[in-house]
């Protein structure tokens, strides 16, 4: 299994108290891949059920992001290979 | 410097770890000048004033704090942030002749100011100790008796080198008989400046010095030529002057002049020096509703400051001149409103 990787990067590098904050981080994992699963039963008779289909993801991957200031950062958004925080200054 | 971690965890516990560091900035400071270097502690009592112009010509014998001045001690004290500009300008006292006097059992002798500077048309022409004098080292007495006040005060200040050197050249200058244009007026004093500088700073200072070298800032050109990186290098801050003389002007626009000349011009070093405003005003004849003109200065600066660039971290209101508040109480209470106003706060 391949690591991950990831990068960050804030919107700037000093902020006035009270200004909004973005951070923005860049992750993927070679091993993570989305796979879409299509089942169709089928009898003794030869007659199938309508397939159904169901995706998962191998080796997913959870990001955590923490600050040694005490600041909260919330997720604002994530499309699965960039996630964008946000926090106040 | 608060920093922010971001860890990447896959399905089988591999990690992988990142952080960013990032500064909060403290507050701007809202600061003030009262018109004759006045004591301004009855204007600022109350209000979230915690920065101070002042001005004094090295010709004058009592320059920390000034002449008749405790109460300069007393702000200083009190943590008001100094910006204190000492000028080669000579004030007008009726004699400029040569000067005697002993500093710290030293006696020296310095000859009289060999300079004109603000040389517009049909007006008298300032004197000042000249760029040439500075360089020549005849100066070196000033600089003493200056300094050997400076270490009586118990605080550390700004020391900002000339008030404005492009309203000092914009008519050229002339020193002993030798008249210069603009553009050599400004290398000159670049010299000058480097020279006093390292004089200050090859001595034991107080603890929070910090200098800075004095423009209006009106003029691309000589904003550029009097802030080379070589003497950067040696400074603390950017400094320039705003003023509001048009119903057209804006603050953000007003206080971003400048701001984008240094950006667009300046070298690294430079644009790593955060900005003093030693002066900024409103002038009421333009502008009769000076209250709401000051009342859009904390938005402006808070945008200034979030833009990249140097960041501006103290502006003094000059009420004087073509910043006098008139009425005065309305922009007192406007000025105690701004500052009450982030980022100020």
């Amino acid at each position: 299994m391949a690591a991950p990787t990831a990068t960050a990067s804030l919107n700037a590098s000093t902020y006035q108290a009270g200004d909004p904050m973005t951070l923005a981080v860049r992750y993927g994992d070679a091993d993570t891949r989305p796979v879409t699963v299509t089942i169709v039963v089928t009898d003794a008779q030869g007659n199938s059920s309508a397939p159904v289909r169901v995706t998962a993801v191998i080796d997913p991957l959870t990001l955590a992001v923490t600050d040694d200031s005490g600041r909260t950062w919330t997720r604002a958004s994530d499309n699965g290979s960039v996630a964008v925080y946000q926090a106040v200054a | 410097m608060p920093r922010v971690t971001v860890t990447v965890r896959d399905s089988g516990g591999r990690t992988a770890t990142t952080s960013v560091s990032y500064t909060v900035a403290p507050p701007v400071l809202g600061g003030y000048y009262l018109s004759g270097n006045a004591d301004p502690t009855a204007d600022m009592a109350g209000g979230n004033f915690r920065s101070l112009t002042q001005y004094r010509s090295f010709a004058d014998g009592y320059v920390f704090p000034g002449y008749q001045r405790p109460w300069l001690v007393e702000l200083g004290k009190a943590g008001v942030q100094m910006n204190m500009v000492l000028e080669l300008k000579h004030y007008g006292a009726p004699t400029f002749g040569p000067q005697s006097f002993t500093v710290d059992g030293t006696s020296y002798t310095v000859p009289a100011p060999a300079m004109t500077i603000q040389q517009r048309p049909g007006t008298t022409w300032p004197r000042a100790y000249g760029y040439g004098q500075v360089l020549a080292g005849q100066c070196d007495g000033l600089l003493a008796r200056a300094l050997s006040q400076y270490r009586t005060l118990g605080f550390g200040v700004n020391i900002q080198l000339a008030s404005e050197l492009d309203t000092d050249h914009e008519f050229g200058t002339t020193e002993a008989g030798k008249a210069y244009t603009w553009a050599e007026s400004d290398a000159r004093a670049v010299q000058a400046m480097t020279y006093i500088v390292n004089w200050f700073r090859a001595r034991p200072l107080p603890a929070g010095t910090t200098f800075s070298v004095g423009v209006g800032g009106f003029d691309r050109a000589c904003f550029q030529r009097t802030h080379p990186e070589t003497l950067m290098a040696k400074l603390n801050y950017l400094q320039w002057n705003v003023y509001a003389t048009s119903p057209t002007h804006t603050a953000l626009a007003r206080f971003r002049r400048t701001k984008d000349w240094a950006v667009a011009d300046l070298g690294p070093v430079a644009l790593s020096r955060p900005v003093i405003i030693a002066e900024w005003g409103v002038r009421v004849a333009e502008i009769p509703d000076q209250a709401r003109w000051i009342g859009t200065v904390p938005a402006a600066i808070a945008t200034l400051n979030a833009e990249r660039g140097p960041r501006i971290v103290r502006t003094n209101y000059f009420n004087s001149g073509w910043g006098t508040l008139s009425p005065k109480s309305s922009g007192l209470a406007a000025l105690r409103a701004a500052y009450a106003t982030r980022p100020y706060v």
